[in-house]
């Protein structure tokens, strides 16, 4: 042998190895030395190795979006959406994913709790408050809220969905003679819908939620609205926006957006013009008289004292631009005009709505194809209950201040986040002797309760949803519980980790407990018998997308296929006759402070109000700006070179309201006199993923509010100070900056 | 170390003990697939000759995954106690002790698969079922067995040949010989002899 190994040797060694491999490997994998454990009970409808998919309701925003949701062995795994929902149409958006971050957060309140006020519901190494007392108790406690308090001592503040539980409600507080719920939601606050309701009826004569059909139109001219964040349905107006891009093979539908700082929506437009804050609907009006000028026709009331001029100066665009403007817009076959949040949310919203509106009118669009409708009414529902404007907050609040309520019942809103601190709710928590919160999780007006009830979340939960706005056809969204609830499987016998109860069934509990008219109007066994008792109201119904002879088919189809909707078209077409022959009296916004900067709050596209304790969301970067995890200030380049300010530069924002403090951010699609912060972090409570990041916007904010009583959010006129910190965001695109030198090249 | 290793190669001593490690991982191998066929203790000896030879309950009813997916797995405690609960013997036969005992204590019984495949066979009961086959043509006649045994070894031979067989132009699969169905016939064998077809 030599020293090196032959070929011949190597050859032989490998062979050698290869065998012993291959029979080694042959001699049976562990597979077969494992034991398989069958369930002990099988859940229903559940067979080894396959999923199982449920149908329900996304109750992220009160959009209502169909959600199916892939379980595996009792657990939620993804969410998509319903093919055969009319809103989604199999669509979902971010937080309609992130649903499930909500079902397994660890911050979930683990049971019915008493607590002192202010005290935090997690520790600081992040772990929950045990649950205190039993469900029973707490029944005991909401019985005895209810029969103990005179009924107008009794409030109940609720969130934006219209849904069974606000029948319910509802329906309790008939029985006992209490004021109605009162619903709220931060989106309603920044999208204005009671402005745009009520510029709607003062219009067409007729009362309901305007729905505006882009999917068929051709030029859609959007003041301020941003459809495709946050504004009443996203994800339906995500689908109509598609179809205006594409529908018409031969031409692509053209979208222009008036508004002051670019949103993501304003992003995707053909033409974003800048416009000053609150010029919105001067600049309708302009145009209006415009279009009429090149069609040669006499002047409508509505157009007769219009100066386009000083409207073009006013709003920071030539005079030019809005000709071109006017011209296309009345060239094109089917036009429409939307009027969204950030016009609506000044002083002159209202005027501003109806101003907008009237250029539907104007262009003959109202109940055609590409034109402006109303939605149309959910099953069940007599009318579309709005949420409720500022102006009825600030009733409510200064109602609680006043210490006449005596019990406040919270469900599915975080008004301490969600207000702006300016509306003193704090200070009126203080007169209020007892709080009973529902929340799923610890958020701050949880945190100021005496009891923290906890309602299941939504994909452990039954129930439905009146759809407000974004399907065409009549539509009741129906939920059901995917998984039975988050167990922990320490040990053989399961436990339930979040010991949650539905809120209707706490209720009706209660209700029983507590006797009288409200025992015998809610003789309810539980929340499902409600529902069904509900649901007997479409029974007799023959246009429905399926019918069932009795109630037991009925519900059994009803969540299978996720609700029932209608199959016609039930949009509502207004008349709409004499819109041109009024006379809009539109005044400039009037403004509050003396800063040099308009103040543009927008909600975050992402996360909205109450993402912020969902990781996926947290992470998933702003889509214009790309940060993560923060809040920053958009100002635009220009702006922050003559203020002397880069990148990461911590700046005190000051309204007469209050002052935050934020990074800054060289955003060049922006007015150089405006600046804009996004909503939704800011959290001093809801876990450990919100709490103690970015700052809220709405501490900015005064109580104005407009002529429909709306908060005029967009009012304010704030200062910037350099504080010479410097705190750097965390951002996808680079520091650099695709738009380092935009600022020296304009 | 290799050359050392060649040399002992060289003298008799050095190839009776490579000869002997050779054997030993031979035998080994040979244990271990002997293992494979042979069957498992199970925790209760169930005699499958009393369920489906007396009893006539259908296999689907214990096993109704077999008709919907892959698996057609195994019936839970509270489906055995469904009917146990009602049977003197359950109280009084101390065979069935494990099984009185997992109820109480809701403790899942640990089964051991006798009848399986390799991890990298994708099988899937459902097709078979599907394509009209009988539980008992691959399972064998459980109605004359207790504790459950394999009839034959499961390789991939034994699949291929069903698969072939069942695909081949013959009398029995295409008796008027037909074009269409020979074609037909011919589709399917690629599909069925196809690698991916069970491997991933």
């Amino acid at each position: 042998m030599s020293d090196k190994i032959s070929r011949r040797d190597f050859l032989k060694l490998a062979g050698v190895g290869a065998a012993t491999t291959a029979v080694l490997t042959g001699c049976g994998p562990a597979a077969r030395y494992i034991t398989r454990e069958p369930y002990t009970k099988m859940p229903e409808y559940t067979y080894n190795g396959l999923s199982t998919y449920y149908a329900t309701t996304c109750r992220e925003c009160s959009a209502g979006c169909g959600l199916v949701v892939r379980t595996y062995q009792g657990r939620a795994l993804k969410v998509e959406g319903n093919p055969n929902n009319p809103v989604n149409q199999g669509k979902t958006c971010a937080r309609g994913q992130a649903t499930l971050e909500g079902l397994y957060n660890p911050q979930r309140v683990r049971g019915p709790i008493q607590h002192s006020r202010g005290q935090s519901l997690y520790d600081s190494n992040n772990q929950n408050v045990e649950s205190n007392m039993s469900w029973d108790d707490a029944i005991l406690v909401v019985a005895d809220a209810l029969s103990k308090n005179q009924p107008n001592e009794i409030a109940f503040l609720m969130g934006m969905a219209p849904d069974h539980l606000f029948d319910l409600v509802t329906d309790l507080t008939k029985a006992v003679g209490a004021p109605a719920p009162v619903r709220f939601g931060a989106l309603g606050m920044f999208e204005a819908r009671t402005t745009l309701m009520q510029a709607a009826n003062d219009l067409l004569g007729q009362s309901g939620l305007p729905f505006f059909d882009m999917g068929s139109a051709d030029m859609v001219f959007s003041f301020g609205a941003n459809f495709l964040e946050t504004w009443l349905s996203p994800v339906a107006q995500t689908r109509e926006y598609s179809q205006l891009r594409r529908a018409n093979p031969l031409k692509r539908g053209y979208f222009v957006q008036f508004e002051a700082r670019m949103s993501q929506t304003g992003a995707k437009a053909d033409e974003w013009i800048p416009i000053a804050p609150g010029t919105e609907g001067s600049v309708a009006l302009a145009l209006g008289r415009l279009m009429v000028e090149a069609g040669g026709a006499t002047l409508p009331t509505v157009y007769a004292n219009v100066d386009v001029n000083s409207i073009a100066t006013a709003a920071g665009i030539t005079l030019d631009t809005l000709k071109r403007l006017a011209n296309m817009f009345a060239g094109a076959n089917h036009p429409l005009a939307v009027p969204g949040g950030a016009a609506l949310g000044q002083s002159n919203g209202l005027k501003t709505a109806e101003a907008v509106l009237t250029l539907n009118a104007l262009v003959k669009n109202i109940g055609k194809d590409g034109g402006l409708f109303l939605s149309p009414l959910a099953p069940l529902a007599d009318e579309y209950h709005r949420p409720a404007s500022m102006k009825e907050m600030i009733d409510f609040v200064a109602q609680l201040q006043s210490g006449s309520i005596k019990v406040l019942f919270v469900h599915g809103v975080n008004p301490l986040f969600e207000l702006p601190m300016s509306l003193g709710l704090m200070d009126a928590l203080k007169n209020v002797p007892q709080i009973i919160s529902f929340a799923t999780f610890p958020d701050e007006t949880a945190t100021q309760a005496d009891y923290i009830f906890p309602d299941r979340h939504v994909l452990e939960s039954w129930g439905y949803q009146k759809i407000a706005t974004g399907a065409s056809s009549s539509t009741l969204s129906g939920a059901q519980p995917v998984v039975s609830g988050v167990y922990s499987v320490n040990g053989a016998q399961p436990q339930i980790f979040y010991d949650a109860r539905a809120t209707a069934d706490v209720l009706l509990a209660a209700a029983e407990k507590a006797g009288g008219a409200l025992a015998s109007a809610l003789k309810f066994k539980d929340e499902l018998e409600y529902i069904q008792n509900q649901l007997n109201g479409l029974l007799s119904a023959t246009d429905g997308f399926f019918s069932a002879a009795e109630i037991n088919t009925f519900t059994a189809y009803f969540q299978q296929n996720g609700g029932w909707w209608k199959l016609g078209d039930d949009r509502v077409v207004p008349s709409g006759s004499d819109v041109l022959n009024n006379n809009l009296d539109l005044s400039p916004a009037q403004f509050i402070g003396d800063g040099d900067f308009f103040f543009v709050p927008f909600v975050a596209p992402v996360m909205a109000e109450a993402g912020a304790n969902k990781p996926w969301l947290q992470e998933i970067p702003d889509p214009t700006t790309t940060v993560v995890w923060n809040t920053w200030v958009e100002i635009n380049p220009a702006t922050a070179s003559k203020l002397g300010l880069d990148n990461d530069d911590v700046v005190l924002i000051l309204s007469d309201a209050g002052a935050v403090e934020a990074s800054v951010y060289k955003y060049p699609a922006i007015r150089p006199d405006t600046i804009a912060m996004p909503f939704g972090q800011g959290h001093t409570a809801y876990g450990q993923f919100a709490q103690g990041r970015g700052v809220n916007p709405a501490d900015l904010l005064s109580n104005a509010v407009n002529e429909a009583g709306d908060l005029a959010f967009g009012s304010m006129k704030v200062r910037v100070q350099k504080t010479g910190k410097k705190r750097q965001l965390s951002r996808l695109e680079s520091i650099l900056g695709v738009y380092e030198n935009f600022g020296q090249q304009q | 170390m290799i050359k050392r290793f060649f040399n002992a190669l060289n003298r008799p001593l050095g190839r009776v003990g490579v000869l002997i490690v050779l054997l030993a991982l031979l035998s080994g191998a040979v244990w271990g697939i002997a293992q494979t066929q042979t069957t498992p203790q199970q925790p209760i000896d169930f005699p499958h000759n009393i369920h489906v030879g007396v009893l006539k309950i259908p296999c689907l009813y214990c096993h109704p995954g077999a008709l919907r997916g892959p698996s057609p797995g195994l019936p839970t405690i509270t489906k055995c106690w469904g009917c146990h609960q009602q049977l003197a013997i359950t109280k009084t036969s101390p065979k069935l002790v494990p099984l009185v005992q997992a109820v109480q204590n809701n403790t899942p019984l640990q089964w051991v698969p006798v009848m399986w495949v390799p991890d990298f066979v994708h099988f899937v009961h459902r097709p078979h079922i599907a394509a009209g086959l009988n539980c008992e043509t691959c399972h064998g006649d459980v109605s004359k067995m207790t504790v459950y045994q394999t009839p034959q070894v499961i390789n991939m031979g034994w699949c291929l040949n069903c698969h072939r067989a069942k695909t081949e132009n013959n009398a029995q699969n295409n008796p008027t010989n037909d074009p269409a169905v020979a074609a037909n016939l011919a589709e399917e064998r690629i599909k069925l002899t196809d690698c991916s077809t069970c491997h991933y």
